[in-house]
């Protein structure tokens, strides 16, 4: 990777269309392994020690089909968003009781202050609208769903 | 309807547990209950997207409002969850 996407939360490698396991945490696991793929991350373990731990306290499928697993975590090594879709839906433990389609992962270094906070208010406020759920459900290319969440975290 | 304005207690904000517990007080009501920051519009306090949405933090001024059969009650649970520090929810 060159030096220039490591101030790109999100680069096409870390978005995966289809794949992803059919189960929580496995899941979290999946789209940890491609943040770590693309050298986000410096201590896998610390970084899903730090995700499990906050599902833990509360769960992040925050309804709407969406999940949201994020953490602030020392064995991050630059803020990153990696996306993966799950046409059939996954129990995420939602409040609504819906099973979640589309997942996001959050995860910022231990220094990065209240920023995983604004990308996921950020993000969440874009999510509400059905037609950005939509486009990403219809995105045929990493490229076209790299565009709709970078745009969505810029709002 | 009624209105309050209460300032988030917990250190978390409106975000993790602190939410979670927000959206189920507020999932327990047969009243319509928004939430808005300070100079923002309301949302749904029944959906976790929504208030996710919001990122409120400690010490920011939210607006809530109830509105049906049980409105006092459903004001006096979710503005408690905002007003009780997590230590001793």
């Amino acid at each position: 990777m060159t030096t220039e996407s490591d101030h790109t939360p999100l680069t096409t490698d870390l978005i995966a269309l289809d794949g992803a396991p059919t189960e929580k945490e496995p899941c979290i696991e999946f789209l940890l392994d491609l943040a770590v793929d693309a050298g986000r991350v410096t201590d896998r373990e610390q970084a899903l020690e730090d995700l499990l731990q906050r599902e833990k306290d509360a769960t992040t499928g925050v309804g709407m089909g969406i999940g949201i697993p994020h953490a602030k975590s020392a064995g991050v090594a630059s803020p990153t968003i990696a996306f993966t879709r799950i046409d059939d839906g996954i129990d995420f433990d939602a409040m609504d009781d819906k099973p979640a389609t589309l997942i996001f992962m959050l995860l910022v270094p231990e220094e990065g202050g209240e920023e995983h906070l604004s990308m996921l208010s950020s993000l969440s406020r874009s999510l509400m609208h059905e037609e950005n759920r939509d486009a990403l459900h219809e995105a045929e290319s990493p490229e076209r769903v790299e565009e709709i969440i970078l745009e969505a975290i810029d709002a | 309807m009624i209105e309050r304005t209460v300032t988030i207690v917990p250190e978390d904000g409106l975000h993790a547990r602190p939410a979670s517990k927000f959206v189920e007080a507020a999932n327990e009501y047969d009243s319509e209950i928004t939430v808005a920051p300070a100079d923002g519009d309301p949302v749904n306090a029944a959906s976790m997207l929504a208030v996710t949405g919001l990122g409120a933090k400690s010490g920011d001024d939210v607006a809530l409002t109830a509105d049906g059969p049980d409105e006092e009650e459903a004001m006096e649970a979710v503005a408690t969850v905002l007003t009780t520090p997590e230590s001793e929810s």
